[in-house]
């Protein structure tokens, strides 16, 4: 039964996550989609708590959070592969053209270029880089997280390219 | 309401802590490979540690215990799976780094050929399609691109989950 109610807690977190994302957009509230992700994770883990103790005599709590756990983190990780992309973002522009071709060169030419414009409106818009003249600088914030980045990347071994290894 | 995990569920909640420390381990064995190929490690690894644990622990093992506890484990994988390609393969994360390093203002051409180490856009570019490729979404002819079936099919799924996730 623990488990049924787990399932609950998630399909109340299936019906608010989205919701949130929507009122969001529409209100133009300032919050990011991944608070909002975690506002809706903790008020629907909250409810399926306080289910449980109310309707089941022997509720354990592990069994319910496990499954909740897991399927919430299912959903981000479905979330953060949809949402900024940049393979899907290729793959959705040539499903999207008449024909559903596209030639190798306006993509390198003009979509990624366009991605790429994107990206850097976005840490402008977060305030980590700042436009200077006809350039581009790191502000302090962008400083301290490119900082925090970096000594994290060198602890896992990780390059600093971004770019998908093939090798292995 | 029972708050204590089961004997499984504790030893998964144990080796999800220990997950990420060894991850920090296994950067420091050549041996591991690259970042994709460690990070496999790590999982095949805790997985192995959990069966052992399952299989050690005295007492008779109860299903929704071994139930929890693989669903505790699959909630960590995938919780550093997302942190780690963030600092593995994050594009926006990486512009800024590319930025910070260069220690001067740049503008856009520049950044774009700060980000990719000398290389450029286009190198970039191949580097996302080469998984698009790979994977079997995409085909390349006469310098044109077309999804596959698997392709448009993951397009769909991918615009299903952006509609039932609120991103729109």
């Amino acid at each position: 039964m623990s488990f049924a109610v787990g399932l609950v807690a998630v399909a109340v977190f299936a019906l608010l996550a989205p919701t949130l994302q929507i009122m969001a957009r529409a209100r133009a509230w300032p919050l990011g989609p991944v608070t909002l992700l975690a506002i809706a994770a903790l008020v629907s883990h909250g409810l399926g708590v306080a289910l449980g103790i109310v309707s089941v005599p022997q509720f354990r709590y592990w069994d319910a959070a496990s499954i909740f756990a897991f399927c919430v983190m299912a959903y981000v990780f479905a979330f953060g592969a949809v949402y900024k992309s940049v393979s899907l973002e290729i793959l959705l522009g040539i499903v999207e053209r008449t024909g559903r071709t596209a030639p190798l060169s306006e993509i390198m030419e003009r979509q990624v270029p366009g991605l790429f414009q994107g990206r850097i409106s976005i840490l402008v818009d977060r305030g980590l880089v700042e436009r200077a003249n006809s350039g581009f600088v790191a502000t302090a914030a962008g400083r301290n997280l490119a900082g925090r980045v970096g000594r994290l990347r060198r602890a896992f071994g990780i390059g600093d390219t971004s770019l998908y290894d093939f090798s292995n | 309401m029972n708050m204590l995990p089961g004997p499984a569920q504790a030893a998964a909640i144990g080796l999800s802590i220990a997950f990420p420390l060894l991850l920090l381990c296994y950067a420091h064995i050549p041996a591991t490979g690259g970042s994709g190929r460690r990070f496999r490690l790590g999982c095949i690894s805790i997985v192995v540690l959990y069966a052992v644990a399952c299989i050690a622990l005295p007492g008779q093992r109860q299903f929704d215990d071994v139930l929890g506890g693989l669903l505790l484990l699959g909630t960590a994988m995938m919780f550093c799976y997302i942190l780690f390609s963030l600092l593995a393969w994050g594009f926006t994360l990486t512009l800024l780094t590319a930025l910070v390093q260069a220690k001067h203002p740049l503008t856009l051409e520049q950044w774009a050929e700060a980000y990719m180490q000398g290389g450029d856009l286009g190198t970039f570019t191949h580097n996302r399609l080469k998984l698009l490729v790979g994977t079997g979404m995409v085909i390349t002819a006469g310098g044109r691109l077309a999804p596959t079936a698997t392709g448009v099919a993951v397009a769909h799924l991918a615009k299903l989950i952006r509609l039932s996730t609120g991103l729109g």
